[in-house]
């Protein structure tokens, strides 16, 4: 499970190799865009190293362990994909300490574009709405993080069914082995999300319907149907990734745009 | 239906009042049954809310869930309601009595008595053999296991449910069917399966028509529905309110709130359920008055020797019943639920004239005046034995629909048995050959007054043992409840319980 | 708009017509026989706002406690997630369903924009183009919106899912809360699911042929996904609604032909409540059963399940001594006759019956023997 930080770092070494390749070859507008990146992802760590927030009171009065934007922050990162509040309530309920209850997150989005707005960059990160590859506008329900790659946070046709395998292999991976001997056995929590993937991913569940899971098993029944959508489904995500760099402002490629005219009738969204 | 129940209810119509039916019981209404009304959410039979129970007026127990998502609580009300159940059963354990050794069985103990349950109306019935389906399966061990208390009682709910689909018997029935049995109102079945509204009919408030009791009880707010679905209006307006106070309660880790907001719930359902309550307790007195035939109290034994065996079955640890493959059996069970549907009517009619006039309208029986009599008649066997086969004719105006050859007993000479030799019609009325087979003695001893005298008014109908004589249904469909062979032995999974 | 939609409307009144969803549509077929109903549902009357007004207001139905309403919802919800995995995996395991296709487009709003042109032109656009290029066609369409022409007006429509790539034909997927236990559920709610989807592939079929399409490609088995047996697993039924889909069918092109019922209407009738500037009705509520009355209904007590002027034409049905008020087996059983008086004088032998009622007639005056005799003998 990756630390934000390391995260962020990973990523801007990461902008940073490409800017040079990007240099290299004279790409101009890729340079552009690449720098624009960077400088965020920089602001980000910033935000990062300087010490954190005061804890958020929650709707009753009472003071919470940790932010509600904190605990899904933390359940996204260990699963890497854009989530439903469900299944990222169900994360947390399964891997961390205290209870994230799905209506916290109601109010969530609205609060963190306003907040980004009102002060870009103050934050290490935001919670941010996957984007539509089609129209680049916020996908109803689910949530990334700020910092993860365009491309990363964009949903294609096949990213729903793609961004499920990954969940089943990052969940499969975090929770201890399940079937092996002298291990502690897994929370109910836990074996209650695994069963969810094994019974919906082929070759993934145990073969009666009250056996054992296999962590194991479940990761390489997803990753073996991923490898059949990944390629379609990146490529889908890296088309959109590149209008969305030309078309949109920074607060637009955070939080998607809306769309006011007809599609087909040549009106471009604003 | 019947055309002399259509009459009965078209007079009911005009009149705005219930007309008698069938003045008799046919099924024994026990000294101290179990009246069960479950609440559910929305008819939702997976989630119930509530159950009023009670073996009399005065002791009446309501279990209720707050929150009837909560898998906990949900559990906690179907213990509550095993317990109340199971000790019910046991309570009716204590008497036995002995049954001599016959020429085909040996001596054998049977319980004395039987439970008897309640319920308000159809809809209840086929809840609690929901109830029964969702429950006995369930697993005291593995993952998320319950108290063996709640698989008991889904093994018992099936079995009275089981039994509820057998004609006459009496150990599950529920109050509208019973009381459609003895008094026609004069609105559809369709607003007869509301108990308020045929109590209305048969016994409306003092300056009001049946019809017009009956239309007030249409009002949820006046007169809450017996459920088992709860009243939309009643849902939005107060339940739901309520148990999202108790969300609120349990999220902010107040003991105090929950359990005045589970106190409040309880007392809303109770408002919903206690006119229920005092409507069957109405229901089951105005069935009490009605006397009872020597049939009920023969197929109350009947249903003894079913409780009987079953209650050994579970004794013996018995498995829960297997699911049904209703594609397959669907047909012979028909078949067999319409003989014994038939065997009952026909039994019925030989105690209960109502019955045998209604089966004279759907010509199913018929009486008449004798017109001629040939007593000394007799013929000879293929064997060359004389023997003694008297006849004799009646004449009716009913539309009689019986095959000639069909076997027939008249309510007066039970120890007869006569069969249809010839029925030639002219116009409406028909000149019915009769044969007796059985009861008329030999040539050289003839029992006296086999045959009717002349001018004597008889009536007929078909001899019930018809049904059960010919064609057994196959042992291994005979509900087990009725002496079929005991259970498959078959391990069956306990299915994925709701999170 | 053609002289019959200009009739309908000031037969409706002032108010805007009501919209019609599949449910409505498939009560459409509920009682055809009934003319008060097909004039109100082809004008888009509020038929619940007009019974409360003269006197006869429903209770509302099962369906409407906000318990059902969640249940639906969040049973709707847990089969959609994870890019509809529960419908993949059904799919895949009764209709062979290849493993490449797990592509999910939602259509419940367009880029952000809900409003309903929109969405409609957009989901119109993807079915054509799937109908046209299987082979870059999606395979699961989230709350697809679809127009279907019901009397004089267009009623959108939103089935839960439709599925393509099954053999390259369009499935709709109707996602149901109520439970199949062992194999079966309750008929009523099985029926009104079929009827629905007959509803949705009516439009379906219409989308296609409007762009001379074969409508082959709709497939006319139904998928029902719902809870099975006592856990919240999604399991898929089947059904075949050829039958539906003629039914429907035929009601519809029956509205077409509203003009017969219209004609034998009086002139200027009409059902509006006329309401004033603060909203309230200013039409009398027995002005307005006057003009009820003047349209003829069939009521039978299956109405009180299915329509919200059940109460006032069950009232109508009884004053007039109709048989009808005591059900479909008592009347079906006194065949020919439809009056509860006449039933009981040709009983009594009050009444001399006509040669068509003669048989009935005798049957009657023979069970009122019995009766008579049976009450001389008991008290």
């Amino acid at each position: 499970m990756q630390e934000p930080l390391d995260a962020l770092e990973n990523r801007i070494a990461e902008l940073r190799r490409a800017i040079r390749s990007a240099l290299a070859a004279g790409e101009d507008e890729r340079l552009r865009d690449l720098r624009a990146e960077l400088r965020r992802a920089e602001r980000s760590w910033e935000a990062l190293v300087t010490p954190p927030d005061r804890p958020e009171e929650d709707r009753q009065g009472l003071a919470s362990l940790l932010p509600a934007r904190e605990q899904v922050h933390q359940a996204l990162t260990l699963l890497g994909t854009p989530a439903a509040p469900k299944l990222i309530s169900a994360v947390h309920e399964a891997f961390f300490a205290g209870r994230l209850a799905p209506s916290r997150l109601a109010s969530l989005r609205r609060d963190e574009e306003r907040s980004y707005r009102a002060a870009p960059g103050a934050r290490p990160y935001y919670l941010c709405p996957a984007l539509m590859s089609d129209l680049l506008s916020p996908a109803r329900a689910l949530l990334c993080v700020s910092t993860w790659a365009l491309e990363q946070r964009i949903t294609g046709p096949l990213s729903p069914r793609v961004d499920f395998l990954t969940a089943a292999i990052r969940i499969a991976q975090a929770a201890p082995s399940l079937s092996g001997p002298g291990t502690a056995s897994p929370s109910a929590a836990v074996e209650r999300l695994l069963r969810r993937f094994a019974m919906n991913i082929p070759g993934a569940g145990p073969a009666d319907p009250g056996g054992n899971l296999s962590s194991e098993a479940i990761a390489a029944a997803a990753q073996a149907e991923l490898d059949i959508h990944s390629a379609q489904d990146q490529d889908d995500r890296a088309q959109a990734a590149r209008r969305a760099r030309q078309q949109l402002s920074d607060a637009e490629q955070l939080f998607g745009t809306r769309l006011t005219a007809i599609p087909g009738t040549g009106t471009a969204p604003r | 239906m019947t055309l002399l129940t259509s009459l009965a209810r078209l007079e009911a119509a005009a009149s705005g009042r219930a007309r008698p039916l069938s003045q008799v019981r046919h099924r024994r209404l026990a000294g101290q049954p179990l009246v069960i009304i479950p609440l559910t959410l929305a008819g939702d039979p997976d989630t119930p809310v509530a159950a009023m129970t009670g073996t009399s007026r005065a002791d009446q127990h309501l279990l209720a869930v707050p929150q009837p998502r909560d898998r906990d609580l949900r559990l906690g009300f179907l213990t509550g309601l095993a317990q109340i159940v199971l000790g019910y059963i046991a309570s009716r354990q204590h008497a036995t009595e002995v049954l001599p050794a016959t020429r085909n069985h040996e001596e054998r103990r049977r319980y004395a008595d039987a439970p008897q349950i309640l319920v308000p109306n159809r809809a209840a019935r086929d809840y609690l053999g929901l109830l029964g389906r969702s429950t006995r399966f369930q697993r005291t061990d593995g993952p998320f296991p319950v108290d063996p208390a709640v698989p008991a009682l889904g093994k018992w709910l099936t079995f009275f449910a089981d039994s509820a689909d057998q004609p006459g018997s009496a150990l599950l029935a529920d109050l509208t069917s019973l009381l459609a049995e003895h008094w026609a109102s004069g609105q559809s079945p369709l607003e007869d399966a509301s108990l308020a509204a045929q109590l209305a009919w048969i016994d409306p408030p003092p300056g009001m028509t049946g019809l017009q009791a009956a239309l007030a009880t249409e009002d949820p707010l006046r007169c809450p529905p017996a459920g088992p679905a709860t009243d939309p209006g009643f849902d939005q307006a107060i339940l739901e309110p309520l148990v999202r106070n108790y969300d609120r309660a349990a999220q902010a880790g107040s003991q105090a709130g929950t359990d005045r907001a589970a106190a409040e719930i309880t007392s809303a359902l109770r408002g919903q359920l206690e006119p229920t309550w005092n409507a069957v307790g109405d229901a089951m007195s105005l069935l009490r008055a009605l006397p009872e035939t020597a049939g009920a109290a023969r197929r109350w034994a009947t249903d003894r020797d079913s409780f009987t065996r079953f209650s050994s079955y579970i004794g013996d640890g018995g498995l829960p019943q297997p699911r049904r493959d209703h594609a397959a059996t669907a047909a012979a069970r028909l078949d067999r639920l319409e003989r014994a549907q038939a065997a009952y009517d026909a039994e019925r009619a030989l105690e209960d004239p109502f019955i045998l006039a209604e089966l004279r309208t759907a010509g199913e029986a018929f009486a008449g005046e004798v017109v001629s009599a040939q007593p000394s008649r007799t013929t000879t066997t293929t064997a060359g034995r004389t023997i003694l086969r008297p006849r004799f004719t009646v004449r009716t105006d009913d539309p009689v629909r019986i095959e000639p050859g069909r076997v027939l007993i008249c309510p007066t000479r039970p120890g007869q048995r006569i069969r249809i030799a010839d029925l030639p019609r002219t116009g409406t009325d028909a000149e019915v050959v009769l044969e007796v087979i059985q009861g008329m003695g030999t040539p050289a001893k003839p029992k006296p007054g086999a045959v009717p005298p002349l001018g004597e008014l008889v009536s007929y109908t078909i001899d019930p043992g018809y049904w059960a004589q010919r064609d057994f249904p196959p042992v291994d469909q005979t509900p087990w409840t009725h002496g079929g062979p005991p259970v498959r032995q078959r391990a069956d999974q306990a299915e994925e319980p709701q999170s | 708009m053609t002289s019959a939609d200009s009739r309908l409307d000031r037969l409706r009144g002032s108010t805007p017509p009501l919209s019609h969803t599949a449910r409505t549509v498939a009560a459409l077929t509920a009682n055809p026989g009934c003319a008060r109903r097909a004039l109100m549902d082809a004008a888009g009357a509020d038929k619940a706002v007009i019974a409360a007004h003269v006197g006869f207001p429903q209770a509302s139905g099962a369906s409407q406690s906000p318990f059902a309403l969640a249940r639906g919802a969040i049973f709707e919800t847990q089969v959609k997630t994870g890019g509809g995995a529960d419908l993949i995996r059904l799919l895949r395991d009764r209709l062979r369903l290849a493993l490449p296709e797990v592509s999910y487009s939602d259509l419940e709003s367009v880029g952000g924009n809900t409003d309903r042109d929109v969405r409609y032109q957009r989901t119109r656009a993807l079915l054509l183009r799937a109908a046209r290029h299987p082979d870059q066609a999606g395979t699961l369409y989230d709350h697809p919106l679809l127009k279907l022409q019901v009397g004089g007006h267009l009623a959108y429509l939103e089935p839960d899912v439709v599925a393509f790539q099954i053999g390259g034909k369009f499935h709709v997927i109707e996602i149901k809360s109520f439970a199949v236990i062992d194999g079966q559920a309750d008929e009523e709610s099985v029926a009104a699911a079929a009827m629905q989807a007959a509803a949705y592939i009516l439009a379906l079929q219409d989308l296609l042929t409007a762009e001379s399409l074969p409508t082959g490609a709709v497939s006319t088995d139904a998928i029902l996904v719902t809870p099975e047996n006592f856990s919240r697993q999604a399991t898929a039924t089947f059904i075949d609604v050829r039958k539906q889909v003629s039914t429907l069918r035929r009601q519809l092109a029956r509205m077409t032909r509203i003009d017969l019922l219209l004609d034998a209407l009086p002139a200027g009738l009409t059902f509006d409540l006329a309401p004033e500037p603060d909203g309230n009705p200013s039409r009398s509520p027995g002005d307005l059963a006057g003009a009820l009355e003047a349209v003829p209904a069939r009521y039978q007590p299956r109405c009180l399940q299915t329509c919200e002027l059940a109460g006032f034409c069950r009232d109508e049905a009884r004053a007039a001594g109709a048989l009808t008020v005591l059900g479909s087996v008592v009347r079906d059983d006194l065949g020919g006759l439809d009056s509860i008086s006449t039933a009981l004088a040709l009983a009594s032998g009050s009444r001399e019956p006509s040669a068509d009622q003669a048989d009935i007639a005798r049957a009657l005056r023979h069970a009122r023997n019995l009766s008579n005799t049976l009450s001389g003998g008991a008290a």
